[in-house]
């Protein structure tokens, strides 16, 4: 596998325009190399930025970096530059069951299998997300083994194929900066760290109450009728806050690099999730 | 209802548990200008409401002469403010003559802006709800006593 | 004062502007149109910069330098005042497709003029 990977990047640096960084961003990855890796697919989708093949290997490293929320992004536009790619079908339906949106997953496997009738894997995924167990992550198929990032949420899979500490399983920073709260304060996903790395979930869910109320009773009382979403910049972070239900608060906290655009977007798909697992509750 | 609200008027008592909960209130008084005390929020010792009742008549009845020395009609409000902690006293016309509000808040859970905006809600509810033909009650030194003990024992739900 | 509010009103739907004192949550100096309930937005404004910046401090994000609520029929958008205008609030009153970027960008210029 080293001397594949030296001669890969031999043949990369003799011609960067090939495609050959598909071959070796895969090889890394494999080799668990992910920050080589994921240099490697970046550099290739500077120059490819309409390859969904180079967005697929882009979103299988992310994903082994357990950065689900870009991975979605990438195997995302993947299937809009190529509808029939069935790598990141196959993808998104991985995605799709760890949030528990068990019909989606199927749908994509499906569209997979329309497009591979032959491809086993496709039939194995599907027969085992039926059954509850998560499916490997989409890799090529001479794959090895399933990655960390496929093996590790599996043992967190309630037999239900859901539960709590996963409502936000997908999302970026889901166990750092996201935090969904009933109305009277009570934790129900999520986590929240500070920037030394302390746990301050319960310290913040006690306060959002509270703003909550103070933001519904503001825009009443001032004629602009029912809120949608209460965003602020601070000095070290930003945030975002939305209530994806009548009964139920959604905070999204970042780093004070993310413009509070996108902060907005993050919160609406982890609106869209969270009231997704309300529902099921 | 808050438990700690009580009114010896049935009629205030809406009004007021609004104005509390909407103000953050920690402490409500309404009186009459002579100190007869209609409601209460938040006390828990009846020798409390009757000081403040005491000293809020005083006020109301002091600042009504500097008003009326200085020519000009009463004045519509007035407010203190510590560190912690501060008093907003303010009076209003009813069918049943002038009634008087004071509002003690916490700024950690409220502000002056606040309580000034909910008292002028409480001030119109408490207007409107005033029972019609309703006329201002005399009290009388042989009843003062009696009335008194009748209306702590009911505001603290005794 | 003025100056600084009435280019935050000139900034397309935009329907008040203000400077509020964030302890009392009363009002400083204000530009609105009819219909807006100046104490109101200066009182709430306050009560809610309050409530988030408790919140802001517990999740270890720092104070807040600028904030938005987005409501259907409107949006309200503070810049709490920096070190010359510590303890004032600017807040402006939009339509609920007003520019924010651009409303933020006035807030914050107003904030650093006003002391």
């Amino acid at each position: 596998m080293a001397d594949d990977i030296r001669a890969l990047s031999a043949q990369l640096a003799q011609d960067p325009q090939s495609l050959v960084f598909l071959r070796l961003g895969e090889a890394l990855r494999r080799k668990g190399q992910l920050e080589g890796a994921l240099r490697v697919a970046m550099n290739g989708l500077e120059r490819h930025p309409h390859l969904a093949d180079a967005h697929d290997l882009y979103a299988r490293i992310l994903t082994d970096k357990h950065d689900y929320e870009r991975a979605f992004d990438e195997w995302d536009m993947a299937v809009r530059i190529a509808p029939h790619h069935t790598g990141a079908l196959k993808g998104l339906a991985f995605l799709y069951f760890k949030v528990g949106d068990l019909a989606q997953a199927e749908a994509h496997l499906e569209q997979a299998r329309k497009v591979e009738p032959d491809d086993p894997s496709i039939d194995q995924a599907i027969a085992m997300m039926r059954k509850g167990v998560t499916p490997p992550t989409p890799e090529q198929r001479a794959a090895p083994s399933p990655p960390a990032a496929a093996a590790a949420p599996a043992a967190a899979v309630s037999s239900s194929g859901f539960d709590e500490a996963r409502v936000f399983a997908g999302l970026e920073g889901a166990n750092e900066g996201l935090l969904l709260i009933d109305g009277a304060g009570r934790v129900l996903g999520g986590a929240l760290r500070d920037g030394s790395g302390a746990d301050v979930t319960d310290r913040v869910a006690a306060y959002l109450a509270g703003v909550s109320q103070e933001a519904a009773r503001t825009a009443k009382l001032l004629g602009l009728g029912a809120w949608n979403g209460l965003s602020a910049e601070g000095q070290h972070g930003n945030v975002h806050l939305a209530h994806p239900t009548p009964d139920a608060l959604l905070l999204v906290v970042r780093e004070r690099g993310m413009p509070l655009g996108r902060l907005a977007i993050l919160a609406q798909r982890a609106t869209t999730m969270a009231r997704r697992w309300l529902e099921k509750q | 209802m808050s438990p700690q609200t009580r009114a010896v008027e049935n009629w205030t008592l809406q009004p007021l548990t609004d104005f509390v909960r909407e103000a953050s209130a920690r402490l409500v008084l309404v009186l009459t200008p002579s100190g007869q005390v209609l409601a209460q929020s938040g006390f828990s010792r009846a020798v409390d409401v009757m000081s403040a009742a005491a000293l809020a008549a005083a006020i109301v009845a002091s600042t009504s002469e500097l008003a009326r020395q200085l020519r000009q009609a009463p004045f519509a409000a007035l407010s203190h403010q510590g560190p912690k902690t501060g008093f907003f006293l303010s009076t209003f016309m009813t069918e049943r003559g002038t009634l008087a509000v004071l509002a003690v808040y916490d700024l950690d859970v409220s502000s002056l802006g606040l309580v000034q905006l909910f008292y002028e809600q409480l001030a119109a509810e408490l207007k409107s709800a005033t029972p019609r033909g309703a006329v201002p009650k005399q009290v009388l030194a042989a009843d003062f006593e009696r009335e008194l003990t009748d209306s702590l024992n009911t505001l603290f739900g005794r | 004062m003025s100056k600084a509010l009435d280019l935050i009103t000139r900034v397309r739907g935009v329907r008040g502007a203000m400077l509020v004192s964030a302890e009392d949550g009363l009002i400083v100096a204000e530009q609105l149109m009819e219909g807006i309930k100046g104490g109101a937005v200066a009182a709430l404004a306050a009560s809610l910069a309050g409530r988030l910046r408790r919140a802001m401090e517990a999740a270890g994000t720092g104070t807040s330098v600028f904030w938005h609520l987005q409501a259907e029929q409107g949006a309200l958008l503070v810049v709490p005042g920096g070190d010359a205008a510590d303890g004032i609030l600017v807040v402006a009153v939009a339509e609920p497709d007003v520019n924010i970027g651009l409303v933020r960008l006035e807030l914050l210029r107003a904030a650093e003029t006003v002391v």
